[in-house]
Protein backbone atom coordinates (compact mmCIF):
# COMPACT_ATOMS: atom_id res chain seq x y z
CA UNK A 1 0.00 0.00 0.00
CA UNK A 2 1.08 3.55 -0.77
CA UNK A 3 0.44 7.42 -1.13
CA UNK A 4 0.82 9.12 -4.56
CA UNK A 5 2.31 12.81 -4.69
CA UNK A 6 2.07 15.12 -7.19
CA UNK A 7 4.24 18.66 -7.42
CA UNK A 8 3.73 20.79 -10.35
CA UNK A 9 3.86 24.22 -8.82
CA UNK A 10 6.45 25.80 -11.27
CA UNK A 11 8.79 24.39 -13.64
CA UNK A 12 9.28 20.68 -12.63
CA UNK A 13 6.16 18.14 -12.83
CA UNK A 14 6.91 15.32 -9.93
CA UNK A 15 5.73 12.41 -9.42
CA UNK A 16 6.36 10.56 -6.04
CA UNK A 17 5.25 7.44 -4.35
CA UNK A 18 5.99 6.18 -0.19
CA UNK A 19 5.10 3.70 1.70
CA UNK A 20 5.34 4.08 5.50
CA UNK A 21 8.13 6.81 5.35
CA UNK A 22 9.77 5.23 2.47
CA UNK A 23 10.52 6.93 -1.10
CA UNK A 24 9.60 3.96 -3.98
CA UNK A 25 10.16 6.19 -6.68
CA UNK A 26 10.58 10.16 -7.25
CA UNK A 27 10.36 11.10 -10.78
CA UNK A 28 10.23 14.27 -12.86
CA UNK A 29 9.91 15.85 -15.91
CA UNK A 30 11.14 19.84 -16.14
CA UNK A 31 9.89 22.29 -18.44
CA UNK A 32 12.76 23.53 -20.14
CA UNK A 33 13.52 27.53 -18.93
CA UNK A 34 14.88 29.83 -21.42
CA UNK A 35 16.71 32.93 -20.29
CA UNK A 36 13.59 35.38 -20.53
CA UNK A 37 11.87 33.11 -17.61
CA UNK A 38 8.72 31.52 -18.11
CA UNK A 39 4.72 31.91 -19.17
CA UNK A 40 2.86 29.99 -16.37
CA UNK A 41 0.36 28.93 -19.36
CA UNK A 42 2.76 27.28 -21.41
CA UNK A 43 4.39 25.55 -18.20
CA UNK A 44 0.80 24.34 -17.85
CA UNK A 45 0.54 22.91 -21.22
CA UNK A 46 3.64 21.11 -20.61
CA UNK A 47 2.36 19.26 -17.52
CA UNK A 48 -0.75 18.26 -18.58
CA UNK A 49 0.61 16.87 -22.07
CA UNK A 50 3.23 14.69 -19.89
CA UNK A 51 1.20 13.79 -16.54
CA UNK A 52 0.00 10.14 -17.72
CA UNK A 53 3.28 9.25 -18.71
CA UNK A 54 5.03 10.35 -16.16
CA UNK A 55 2.07 8.43 -13.95
CA UNK A 56 2.90 5.15 -15.73
CA UNK A 57 6.52 6.23 -15.24
CA UNK A 58 5.99 6.32 -11.12
CA UNK A 59 4.13 3.41 -10.89
CA UNK A 60 6.94 1.17 -13.12
CA UNK A 61 9.83 3.21 -10.93
CA UNK A 62 7.98 2.20 -7.60
CA UNK A 63 6.92 -1.67 -8.81
CA UNK A 64 3.42 -1.09 -7.47
CA UNK A 65 -0.10 -1.33 -9.18
CA UNK A 66 -2.33 1.69 -9.71
CA UNK A 67 -4.81 -0.20 -6.84
CA UNK A 68 -1.98 -0.15 -4.19
CA UNK A 69 -2.32 3.79 -4.12
CA UNK A 70 -4.62 4.56 -0.64
CA UNK A 71 -3.96 8.39 -1.03
CA UNK A 72 -3.06 10.85 -3.50
CA UNK A 73 -1.36 14.43 -2.53
CA UNK A 74 -1.09 17.12 -4.84
CA UNK A 75 0.90 20.55 -4.16
CA UNK A 76 -2.10 23.29 -3.41
CA UNK A 77 0.36 26.70 -3.37
CA UNK A 78 2.27 28.27 -2.82
CA UNK A 79 3.13 28.46 -6.86
CA UNK A 80 1.86 29.47 -10.02
CA UNK A 81 -1.45 28.89 -10.61
CA UNK A 82 -2.14 27.38 -13.80
CA UNK A 83 0.80 24.82 -12.88
CA UNK A 84 -0.57 24.10 -9.72
CA UNK A 85 -4.44 23.48 -11.23
CA UNK A 86 -2.80 20.59 -13.52
CA UNK A 87 -1.71 19.05 -10.44
CA UNK A 88 -5.17 19.70 -8.72
CA UNK A 89 -6.55 18.03 -11.69
CA UNK A 90 -4.54 15.02 -12.08
CA UNK A 91 -4.66 14.21 -8.30
CA UNK A 92 -8.42 14.60 -8.23
CA UNK A 93 -8.94 12.49 -11.14
CA UNK A 94 -7.03 9.75 -9.69
CA UNK A 95 -8.78 9.73 -6.59
CA UNK A 96 -12.11 9.67 -7.96
CA UNK A 97 -11.46 6.75 -10.03
CA UNK A 98 -9.92 4.89 -7.56
CA UNK A 99 -11.78 5.91 -4.58
CA UNK A 100 -8.97 7.04 -2.28
CA UNK A 101 -8.53 10.19 -0.18
CA UNK A 102 -6.81 13.49 -1.51
CA UNK A 103 -4.52 15.98 0.33
CA UNK A 104 -4.15 19.00 -1.16
CA UNK A 105 0.06 19.98 0.74
CA UNK A 106 1.51 23.33 1.17
CA UNK A 107 5.14 23.05 -0.84
CA UNK A 108 6.68 24.80 1.93
CA UNK A 109 5.91 22.15 4.33
CA UNK A 110 6.96 19.56 1.57
CA UNK A 111 10.38 21.17 1.17
CA UNK A 112 10.93 20.84 5.15
CA UNK A 113 9.58 17.74 6.27
CA UNK A 114 11.44 15.81 3.28
CA UNK A 115 14.65 17.50 4.61
CA UNK A 116 13.83 16.37 8.23
CA UNK A 117 12.95 13.02 6.97
CA UNK A 118 16.19 12.32 5.66
CA UNK A 119 18.26 13.41 8.35
CA UNK A 120 16.31 12.27 10.63
CA UNK A 121 15.91 15.51 12.69
CA UNK A 122 13.42 16.30 15.28
CA UNK A 123 12.72 19.75 15.90
CA UNK A 124 14.65 21.61 13.06
CA UNK A 125 14.85 25.23 12.91
CA UNK A 126 14.65 25.83 9.00
CA UNK A 127 15.68 27.64 6.46
CA UNK A 128 13.77 27.58 3.41
CA UNK A 129 15.10 29.40 0.11
CA UNK A 130 13.89 29.19 -3.73
CA UNK A 131 13.21 31.10 -6.25
CA UNK A 132 9.65 32.51 -4.82
CA UNK A 133 10.63 32.39 -0.91
CA UNK A 134 12.91 32.83 1.54
CA UNK A 135 12.13 32.00 5.10
CA UNK A 136 13.37 31.10 8.42
CA UNK A 137 10.87 28.62 9.83
CA UNK A 138 10.47 26.06 12.86
CA UNK A 139 7.49 24.19 14.51
CA UNK A 140 5.58 25.56 17.47
CA UNK A 141 3.03 23.96 19.50
CA UNK A 142 0.78 27.22 20.53
CA UNK A 143 -1.79 27.87 19.69
CA UNK A 144 -2.19 24.74 17.69
CA UNK A 145 0.39 22.91 16.05
CA UNK A 146 1.70 24.93 13.51
CA UNK A 147 5.34 26.01 11.32
CA UNK A 148 5.79 29.57 12.16
CA UNK A 149 7.53 32.12 10.28
CA UNK A 150 10.29 33.81 12.09
CA UNK A 151 11.54 36.07 9.76
CA UNK A 152 11.23 36.21 5.97
CA UNK A 153 11.98 38.27 3.05
CA UNK A 154 10.22 41.99 2.57
CA UNK A 155 10.58 41.50 -0.93
CA UNK A 156 12.04 38.66 -3.54
CA UNK A 157 13.19 35.70 -2.68
CA UNK A 158 16.60 35.01 -2.94
CA UNK A 159 16.33 32.60 -6.11
CA UNK A 160 14.59 34.90 -8.17
CA UNK A 161 17.01 37.85 -7.27
CA UNK A 162 20.07 35.64 -8.34
CA UNK A 163 18.62 34.67 -11.77
CA UNK A 164 17.42 38.64 -12.21
CA UNK A 165 21.01 39.34 -11.38
CA UNK A 166 22.36 36.91 -13.94
CA UNK A 167 19.99 37.73 -16.54
CA UNK A 168 20.58 41.36 -16.43
CA UNK A 169 24.67 40.87 -16.36
CA UNK A 170 23.65 38.74 -19.42
CA UNK A 171 25.29 35.04 -17.84
CA UNK A 172 23.88 32.26 -19.66
CA UNK A 173 22.35 29.55 -18.71
CA UNK A 174 20.74 33.22 -16.11
CA UNK A 175 20.44 30.94 -12.99
CA UNK A 176 22.27 30.30 -9.36
CA UNK A 177 24.40 27.92 -10.77
CA UNK A 178 26.24 30.15 -13.15
CA UNK A 179 26.45 32.99 -11.12
CA UNK A 180 28.07 30.62 -8.62
CA UNK A 181 30.71 29.44 -11.09
CA UNK A 182 31.10 33.06 -12.34
CA UNK A 183 31.52 34.14 -8.99
CA UNK A 184 35.07 31.98 -8.06
CA UNK A 185 37.65 33.77 -7.38
CA UNK A 186 35.67 37.21 -7.55
CA UNK A 187 36.78 40.73 -5.37
CA UNK A 188 34.69 41.58 -2.79
CA UNK A 189 32.89 45.19 -3.35
CA UNK A 190 30.36 46.87 -0.99
CA UNK A 191 27.21 46.14 -1.19
CA UNK A 192 23.43 47.17 0.76
CA UNK A 193 23.62 44.55 3.69
CA UNK A 194 19.78 44.86 4.67
CA UNK A 195 19.31 42.62 7.68
CA UNK A 196 16.68 43.71 10.38
CA UNK A 197 16.48 41.44 13.08
CA UNK A 198 15.28 38.38 11.60
CA UNK A 199 13.84 39.72 8.79
CA UNK A 200 15.79 40.96 5.46
CA UNK A 201 15.27 42.27 2.11
CA UNK A 202 16.92 41.76 -1.50
CA UNK A 203 15.92 44.56 -3.97
CA UNK A 204 18.24 47.27 -2.54
CA UNK A 205 20.96 44.43 -2.97
CA UNK A 206 19.24 43.63 -6.72
CA UNK A 207 19.75 47.12 -7.66
CA UNK A 208 22.88 47.72 -6.52
CA UNK A 209 24.10 45.20 -8.48
CA UNK A 210 22.85 45.86 -12.02
CA UNK A 211 24.27 49.35 -11.57
CA UNK A 212 27.85 47.95 -11.23
CA UNK A 213 26.72 46.20 -14.01
CA UNK A 214 26.31 49.08 -15.77
CA UNK A 215 29.49 51.10 -14.54
CA UNK A 216 31.47 48.42 -15.91
CA UNK A 217 32.56 46.35 -13.22
CA UNK A 218 33.32 42.90 -13.60
CA UNK A 219 30.65 40.62 -14.06
CA UNK A 220 33.01 37.98 -11.59
CA UNK A 221 33.49 40.55 -8.81
CA UNK A 222 29.66 41.46 -8.49
CA UNK A 223 28.49 38.03 -8.99
CA UNK A 224 30.87 37.35 -5.68
CA UNK A 225 29.56 39.99 -3.59
CA UNK A 226 26.62 40.18 -4.70
CA UNK A 227 26.42 35.78 -3.57
CA UNK A 228 28.34 36.66 -0.53
CA UNK A 229 26.28 39.46 1.16
CA UNK A 230 23.11 37.46 0.25
CA UNK A 231 23.96 34.38 1.90
CA UNK A 232 25.77 36.43 4.71
CA UNK A 233 22.25 38.40 5.37
CA UNK A 234 20.45 34.92 5.27
CA UNK A 235 22.77 33.24 7.64
CA UNK A 236 22.86 36.24 10.12
CA UNK A 237 18.61 36.08 10.26
CA UNK A 238 18.85 32.56 10.72
CA UNK A 239 21.63 32.73 13.48
CA UNK A 240 19.46 34.94 15.35
CA UNK A 241 16.21 32.68 15.42
CA UNK A 242 18.64 30.06 16.24
CA UNK A 243 19.55 31.46 19.25
CA UNK A 244 16.04 32.78 20.01
CA UNK A 245 14.19 29.33 19.75
CA UNK A 246 17.49 27.67 21.24
CA UNK A 247 17.40 25.31 18.43
CA UNK A 248 20.05 22.72 18.70
CA UNK A 249 19.20 21.52 15.33
CA UNK A 250 19.39 23.39 11.34
CA UNK A 251 18.85 22.96 8.10
CA UNK A 252 18.53 24.67 4.82
CA UNK A 253 16.03 23.03 1.82
CA UNK A 254 14.66 24.46 -1.21
CA UNK A 255 16.15 25.09 -4.41
CA UNK A 256 19.24 27.41 -3.01
CA UNK A 257 19.69 25.00 -0.79
CA UNK A 258 21.66 23.16 -3.90
CA UNK A 259 24.01 26.18 -3.31
CA UNK A 260 27.73 24.83 -1.86
CA UNK A 261 28.73 28.34 -0.71
CA UNK A 262 25.41 28.86 1.15
CA UNK A 263 25.94 25.54 2.82
CA UNK A 264 29.28 26.32 3.29
CA UNK A 265 28.19 29.17 4.84
CA UNK A 266 25.42 27.59 7.19
CA UNK A 267 27.58 24.97 8.42
CA UNK A 268 30.26 27.50 10.13
CA UNK A 269 27.42 29.35 11.76
CA UNK A 270 25.91 26.40 12.94
CA UNK A 271 29.69 24.75 14.46
CA UNK A 272 30.41 27.53 16.00
CA UNK A 273 27.36 27.66 18.36
CA UNK A 274 27.61 23.82 18.81
CA UNK A 275 24.05 23.05 16.62
CA UNK A 276 23.63 20.23 14.26
CA UNK A 277 23.34 20.98 10.54
CA UNK A 278 22.31 19.23 7.46
CA UNK A 279 20.89 19.27 3.93
CA UNK A 280 19.53 17.12 2.13
CA UNK A 281 20.41 15.87 -1.38
CA UNK A 282 20.14 17.76 -4.67
CA UNK A 283 16.84 15.63 -5.50
CA UNK A 284 14.94 16.83 -2.33
CA UNK A 285 15.87 20.11 -2.70
CA UNK A 286 14.50 20.91 -6.18
CA UNK A 287 11.26 20.44 -6.62
CA UNK A 288 9.71 17.02 -6.40
CA UNK A 289 6.52 14.73 -6.17
CA UNK A 290 8.34 12.29 -2.99
CA UNK A 291 8.11 15.01 -0.83
CA UNK A 292 4.81 15.90 -1.82
CA UNK A 293 3.96 11.90 -1.48
CA UNK A 294 5.70 11.69 2.43
CA UNK A 295 3.76 14.96 3.37
CA UNK A 296 -0.10 13.14 1.83
CA UNK A 297 1.02 10.01 3.96
CA UNK A 298 1.94 12.00 7.31
CA UNK A 299 -1.83 13.70 6.47
CA UNK A 300 -3.40 10.72 5.47
CA UNK A 301 -2.13 8.42 8.47
CA UNK A 302 -2.88 11.18 10.99
CA UNK A 303 -6.68 10.86 9.90
CA UNK A 304 -6.72 14.20 8.79
CA UNK A 305 -10.31 14.51 6.86
CA UNK A 306 -10.51 17.07 3.77
CA UNK A 307 -13.74 18.77 2.82
CA UNK A 308 -14.14 19.30 -0.66
CA UNK A 309 -13.51 23.20 -0.01
CA UNK A 310 -10.25 22.22 0.87
CA UNK A 311 -9.64 20.84 -2.35
CA UNK A 312 -8.13 23.89 -4.18
CA UNK A 313 -4.98 26.03 -5.28
CA UNK A 314 -3.94 29.04 -3.24
CA UNK A 315 -0.77 31.06 -5.31
CA UNK A 316 0.13 32.53 -1.79
CA UNK A 317 -0.46 29.48 0.43
CA UNK A 318 1.71 30.55 3.80
CA UNK A 319 2.79 28.06 5.62
CA UNK A 320 2.04 29.04 8.84
CA UNK A 321 -1.48 28.90 7.88
CA UNK A 322 -1.48 25.09 7.77
CA UNK A 323 -2.72 22.98 10.66
CA UNK A 324 -0.03 20.22 11.61
CA UNK A 325 -1.36 16.92 12.91
CA UNK A 326 2.01 14.96 13.14
CA UNK A 327 4.77 15.27 14.44
CA UNK B 1 35.43 39.48 32.56
CA UNK B 2 32.18 38.02 33.70
CA UNK B 3 29.62 37.58 30.94
CA UNK B 4 26.05 38.90 31.59
CA UNK B 5 24.36 38.37 28.44
CA UNK B 6 24.87 36.76 24.98
CA UNK B 7 23.13 37.17 21.68
CA UNK B 8 23.53 36.24 18.42
CA UNK B 9 26.06 39.18 17.40
CA UNK B 10 27.18 40.78 20.93
CA UNK B 11 28.22 39.53 23.56
CA UNK B 12 27.73 41.65 27.15
CA UNK B 13 30.48 41.32 29.54
CA UNK B 14 30.57 42.95 33.28
CA UNK B 15 33.36 44.35 33.48
CA UNK B 16 35.38 48.24 34.81
CA UNK B 17 37.24 50.96 33.06
CA UNK B 18 39.24 53.30 35.39
CA UNK B 19 37.77 51.78 38.78
CA UNK B 20 33.91 52.35 37.16
CA UNK B 21 31.45 49.90 36.92
CA UNK B 22 31.05 49.52 33.17
CA UNK B 23 28.93 46.78 30.67
CA UNK B 24 31.02 46.06 27.66
CA UNK B 25 28.93 45.19 24.89
CA UNK B 26 31.72 43.03 22.30
CA UNK B 27 30.20 42.67 18.42
CA UNK B 28 31.91 39.49 17.49
CA UNK B 29 33.26 37.85 14.61
CA UNK B 30 31.45 35.98 12.41
CA UNK B 31 33.24 33.51 10.51
CA UNK B 32 30.67 32.41 7.87
CA UNK B 33 31.34 36.30 6.26
CA UNK B 34 34.15 36.95 4.44
CA UNK B 35 36.43 39.45 6.43
CA UNK B 36 35.76 42.80 4.74
CA UNK B 37 32.38 42.34 4.67
CA UNK B 38 32.21 41.23 8.34
CA UNK B 39 34.90 44.18 9.98
CA UNK B 40 32.72 46.54 7.97
CA UNK B 41 29.30 45.41 9.72
CA UNK B 42 30.50 45.30 13.06
CA UNK B 43 32.08 48.50 12.74
CA UNK B 44 29.49 50.45 11.63
CA UNK B 45 26.88 48.91 13.87
CA UNK B 46 28.84 49.30 16.73
CA UNK B 47 29.20 53.35 15.90
CA UNK B 48 25.74 53.13 14.73
CA UNK B 49 24.74 51.94 18.59
CA UNK B 50 27.00 54.29 20.44
CA UNK B 51 26.08 57.50 18.95
CA UNK B 52 21.99 56.04 20.09
CA UNK B 53 22.94 55.29 23.51
CA UNK B 54 24.15 59.04 23.73
CA UNK B 55 21.20 60.57 22.26
CA UNK B 56 18.73 58.48 24.10
CA UNK B 57 20.96 59.17 27.15
CA UNK B 58 21.01 62.82 26.59
CA UNK B 59 17.15 62.58 26.13
CA UNK B 60 16.39 61.64 29.88
CA UNK B 61 15.07 57.99 28.76
CA UNK B 62 16.05 55.45 31.32
CA UNK B 63 18.43 53.50 29.61
CA UNK B 64 22.67 52.84 29.92
CA UNK B 65 24.78 55.67 29.61
CA UNK B 66 27.94 55.95 26.87
CA UNK B 67 30.90 55.66 28.61
CA UNK B 68 33.36 55.08 25.98
CA UNK B 69 33.28 53.17 22.26
CA UNK B 70 35.90 51.87 21.22
CA UNK B 71 36.14 49.54 17.56
CA UNK B 72 33.81 46.82 17.80
CA UNK B 73 33.16 47.61 21.96
CA UNK B 74 30.43 49.78 23.82
CA UNK B 75 31.09 50.29 27.23
CA UNK B 76 28.22 51.53 29.00
CA UNK B 77 26.75 52.43 32.58
CA UNK B 78 25.23 48.57 34.07
CA UNK B 79 21.73 48.74 33.97
CA UNK B 80 20.84 45.85 36.57
CA UNK B 81 17.12 44.10 37.58
CA UNK B 82 14.90 41.70 35.68
CA UNK B 83 14.12 41.31 32.40
CA UNK B 84 10.50 41.88 31.98
CA UNK B 85 9.60 39.36 29.76
CA UNK B 86 10.36 37.26 33.27
CA UNK B 87 8.75 38.67 35.44
CA UNK B 88 4.61 39.35 35.66
CA UNK B 89 4.83 43.03 35.05
CA UNK B 90 1.77 45.18 36.77
CA UNK B 91 -0.48 47.02 34.34
CA UNK B 92 1.02 50.51 35.39
CA UNK B 93 4.39 49.25 34.73
CA UNK B 94 3.15 48.67 31.12
CA UNK B 95 1.75 52.06 30.97
CA UNK B 96 5.68 53.50 31.61
CA UNK B 97 7.13 50.80 29.10
CA UNK B 98 4.52 52.54 26.75
CA UNK B 99 5.33 56.32 27.88
CA UNK B 100 8.97 55.26 27.71
CA UNK B 101 8.72 54.32 24.21
CA UNK B 102 6.60 57.71 23.02
CA UNK B 103 9.86 59.60 24.76
CA UNK B 104 12.44 57.23 22.44
CA UNK B 105 9.95 58.13 19.27
CA UNK B 106 9.87 61.83 20.09
CA UNK B 107 13.87 61.76 20.47
CA UNK B 108 14.11 60.33 16.43
CA UNK B 109 14.92 57.52 17.85
CA UNK B 110 13.32 53.94 16.54
CA UNK B 111 14.25 50.85 18.29
CA UNK B 112 13.40 48.10 16.18
CA UNK B 113 12.99 45.15 18.84
CA UNK B 114 11.22 46.84 21.49
CA UNK B 115 9.85 42.92 23.22
CA UNK B 116 9.99 42.78 27.22
CA UNK B 117 13.01 41.17 26.57
CA UNK B 118 14.62 44.30 26.23
CA UNK B 119 13.11 46.09 28.96
CA UNK B 120 15.15 45.70 32.19
CA UNK B 121 12.96 46.53 35.41
CA UNK B 122 14.54 48.08 38.45
CA UNK B 123 13.04 49.32 41.28
CA UNK B 124 9.16 49.28 39.39
CA UNK B 125 10.94 51.74 36.92
CA UNK B 126 11.69 50.04 33.45
CA UNK B 127 14.82 50.34 31.36
CA UNK B 128 15.08 49.79 27.82
CA UNK B 129 18.70 48.44 26.41
CA UNK B 130 19.67 46.89 23.31
CA UNK B 131 20.15 49.56 20.80
CA UNK B 132 21.65 46.72 18.27
CA UNK B 133 18.69 47.51 16.09
CA UNK B 134 18.07 50.79 16.40
CA UNK B 135 17.56 53.77 14.13
CA UNK B 136 17.34 57.25 13.68
CA UNK B 137 14.26 58.00 11.66
CA UNK B 138 10.89 59.57 12.21
CA UNK B 139 8.92 57.48 9.51
CA UNK B 140 5.40 56.15 10.95
CA UNK B 141 6.24 53.22 9.53
CA UNK B 142 9.01 52.43 11.56
CA UNK B 143 7.56 53.71 14.49
CA UNK B 144 4.35 50.79 14.08
CA UNK B 145 6.90 48.38 13.93
CA UNK B 146 8.11 49.33 17.17
CA UNK B 147 4.35 48.91 18.52
CA UNK B 148 3.48 45.57 16.59
CA UNK B 149 6.30 44.08 18.39
CA UNK B 150 5.11 44.62 21.78
CA UNK B 151 1.61 44.10 20.68
CA UNK B 152 2.69 40.59 19.85
CA UNK B 153 4.61 40.08 22.62
CA UNK B 154 2.61 40.90 25.53
CA UNK B 155 -0.90 40.04 26.96
CA UNK B 156 -4.27 42.25 25.98
CA UNK B 157 -4.50 44.02 28.73
CA UNK B 158 -0.57 44.94 29.36
CA UNK B 159 -0.75 46.05 25.63
CA UNK B 160 -3.95 48.69 26.46
CA UNK B 161 -1.98 50.52 29.49
CA UNK B 162 1.08 50.26 27.13
CA UNK B 163 -0.75 51.97 24.26
CA UNK B 164 -2.51 54.46 26.95
CA UNK B 165 1.50 55.42 28.20
CA UNK B 166 2.35 55.58 24.57
CA UNK B 167 0.10 57.89 23.59
CA UNK B 168 0.34 60.67 27.03
CA UNK B 169 4.20 60.88 25.93
CA UNK B 170 4.33 60.42 21.94
CA UNK B 171 4.14 63.45 19.39
CA UNK B 172 2.95 61.52 16.85
CA UNK B 173 0.94 58.73 18.48
CA UNK B 174 -1.94 59.49 16.04
CA UNK B 175 -0.48 59.09 12.79
CA UNK B 176 1.81 55.92 14.21
CA UNK B 177 -1.35 54.19 15.38
CA UNK B 178 -3.42 54.91 12.00
CA UNK B 179 -0.08 52.90 10.19
CA UNK B 180 0.01 50.65 12.84
CA UNK B 181 -3.71 49.34 11.42
CA UNK B 182 -2.07 49.39 7.65
CA UNK B 183 0.79 47.62 8.53
CA UNK B 184 -1.29 44.84 10.43
CA UNK B 185 -3.35 44.56 7.50
CA UNK B 186 -0.79 43.04 5.43
CA UNK B 187 -1.49 39.89 4.92
CA UNK B 188 1.80 38.44 6.34
CA UNK B 189 1.64 40.43 9.56
CA UNK B 190 -1.54 38.86 10.35
CA UNK B 191 -1.00 35.37 10.42
CA UNK B 192 1.94 36.24 11.61
CA UNK B 193 0.89 37.73 15.40
CA UNK B 194 1.01 34.62 17.93
CA UNK B 195 -1.52 35.18 20.09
Amino acid sequence: MAVLGIESSAHTMGIGIVDDGKVLCNVKRMYKITNKGLIPARVADFHSEGVGELLAEALEAAKIGIDDIEAVGYTAGPGLGACLRVGKVAALTLSKRLGVPIMPVNHAVAHIEIAKWHLKMKNPLALYVSGGNSQIIGMIDKPNRHYHIYGETFDVGVGNMIDSFARYAKLNPAWGSTVAKVAEGGRYIEMPYTVKGMEFAFSGLLTNAQKLIDAGRSAKDVAYSLQETAFSMLCEASERAMMLMGSKEVLICGGVAQSGRLKEMASIMCKSHGAKFGVAPDEYNADNGAMIALVAEKMFRSGQKVKDDDITVKQKYRIDSVKVNWR
Amino acid sequence: MKVVAEGAEAIVYDTELDGIKAFMKRRIQKKYRIEAMDTRIRTKRSRNEAKIIAIVSKAGINAPKLIMFDGYDIYMSPVNGRKLAEISGSLALFGKVGAMLGKLHNAGVVHGDYTPANIIVDNGDPYVIDFGLSEMTNAAEEKAFDVLLMKRSAAKASYLRFLEGYKSESSDAKVVLERLVIVEKRGRYQSRTLT
